[in-house]
């Protein structure tokens, strides 16, 4: 071995030396790098993780749009509903109070002009009760022939036909 | 291809043939039918590190072996700036990397070369144990990869104690991995990791593979004899693992840099630049290799262990 070059202080002075350089390599280099290599591969799956998580939050933000949207459609189309439900239902009361309204002034017309008419005929009779005292009096002042009679009774019908007719 | 790219390749092609006419001429090849001395000197291939130190040195001239005490060699002088460059290299770029922000630059290569050796070793020992055979797998592999690749750069072979020539006699820097005591030092560091995570997880009741008696105090002796046998095969691997993971290292590295001395003797200039290329390959693999075996024998003693478990739950 020693015509080959075994020597054993080299060879010890190789151990400590790679001892050495193991130490130092791996504080120096191999410990901060492997952890900048785990920091970074935690970063990326944390990245991935979050991504993945907006990712579903995004998809059940648009279901639930997409719900409320729906909801929205069905209580928008109940309302309209409702709302030509009313419609149609103001326009009936309306129409049956103004046909009520009609009948109730048509009712009050007509008894109005009954009433009025029944008035005209009570002062026709009135005004003829008078007359035929007026008459009755100029036929008693007067009295005698049958000619004469006549006449009165032609005035005084006359006198209250004009009478009616002014009244 | 365009006219440009066209006349730089044959540009380069005829500066290439050039170099390697030029080389074999005044190489080795060449001076040996003038009879002249070749551009580079002939290559002589030392398997022990050379002291660095003149007392070292001159002890090692006389008795043609290095002193008892610690010697300063040029591969413990290279091992240790390897090891400067190394530990510079993955803190410049270990303090620029920041968690909320892309790296960038030397971070971004440190950062790279970090997560693919952490996820080799995720993909073998699995996510519970990845952090834990992590440190021990990346500093062997980037040790030995940078132990290989710095041996390669031309300051290496240039450098040294010269003689009463004007040559080099002594080199100051050598790979380290060409000296035995480095993939062996490694070796023992891997053999010690495996031995001592295979009794942290599985107790005591590890050197059960070592010794098995328990069909042999049944009085089955067939069998009692088979487990010892197989015992003293599987404590012999552990010892022989320590011999292959050494020679397998030091040849390749050794190898390599013989091979490259001999290509630059015989065709200096050009053919050197191919042999580089395979060097780094070469480099790259030993130290994958080193490391991977370490992780996978690592993994085989905690998994051992795993399925006795399992084994015994059901």
């Amino acid at each position: 071995m020693a015509q080959l070059g075994f020597h054993l202080p080299s060879l010890i002075a190789y151990l400590v030396n790679f001892t050495i350089l193991l130490v130092i390599l791996y504080l120096v280099a191999y410990k901060p790098i492997l952890r900048v290599l785990d920091q970074r591969a935690t970063r990326i799956k944390e990245s991935l993780e979050q991504a993945e998580r907006v990712q579903k939050e995004a998809a059940e933000r648009q279901a639930a749009f997409e719900q409320q949207l729906a909801e929205a459609r069905r209580a928008n189309q109940a309302q309209f509903e409702e709302a030509q439900k009313r419609v149609a239902q103001y326009e009936q009361e309306q129409k049956e109070r103004a046909s009520k309204l009609v009948q109730e002034e048509v009712t009050r017309a007509r008894a109005e002009i009954q009433r009025e008419r029944d008035l005209a005929v009570e002062e026709v009779r009135a005004h003829f009760g008078e007359l035929a005292i007026v008459a009755a009096e100029r036929v008693v002042r007067r009295s005698l022939d049958a000619q004469a009679h006549r006449e009165v009774i032609n005035q005084v019908l006359q006198e209250g036909g004009a009478m009616g007719r002014r009244s | 291809m365009t006219t440009t790219g066209k006349r730089l390749f044959k540009g380069l092609f005829i500066i290439a043939l050039v170099l390697l006419v030029v080389g074999i001429v005044i190489g080795a090849i060449g001076s040996s039918f003038t009879g002249g001395e070749p551009f580079v000197p002939k290559p002589e291939v030392s398997l022990k590190p050379e002291p660095v130190l003149n007392a070292d040195a001159e002890h090692m001239e006389e008795t043609h072996q290095l002193p008892s005490g610690f010697v300063v060699t040029n591969t413990l002088l290279s091992c240790w700036i390897a090891s400067i460059l190394l530990i510079l290299f993955l803190w410049r770029g270990a303090r620029s990397i920041r968690a909320n922000q892309a790296p960038r630059g030397l971070a971004n290569v440190v950062e790279a070369i970090i997560e693919a050796m952490f996820g080799f070793v995720e993909g073998v020992a699995g996510h519970a144990n990845a952090r834990k055979f992590f440190p021990l797998f990346a500093t062997i592999f980037l040790f030995v990869l940078f132990n290989a690749w710095l041996g390669l750069l031309p300051i290496y072979p240039s450098l040294g104690a010269l003689d009463e020539h004007g040559e080099i006699k002594r080199h100051l820097l050598r790979p380290a991995g060409t000296d035995l005591n480095m993939p062996l030092a490694l070796a023992l560091v891997s053999f010690v990791f495996v031995e001592f995570w295979g009794i942290r997880t599985v107790g005591l009741g590890y050197f059960g593979k070592f010794f098995q008696f328990s069909a042999l105090l049944k009085g089955k002796l067939f069998q009692g004899f088979v487990d010892l046998f197989v015992g003293f095969l599987e404590l012999l691997s552990e010892l022989i693992r320590l011999v292959s993971f050494t020679f397998r290292l030091f040849g390749n590295m050794t190898a390599g840099e013989i091979l490259l001395l001999v290509i630059g003797f015989l065709f200096p200039f050009s053919l050197g630049i191919i042999f580089f290329g395979l060097e780094l390959f070469v480099g790259f693999v030993q130290a994958l290799v080193f490391s991977g075996l370490t992780l996978v024998f690592v993994v085989m003693a905690v998994q051992a262990h795993e399925g006795e478990e399992k084994d015994g739950a059901h």
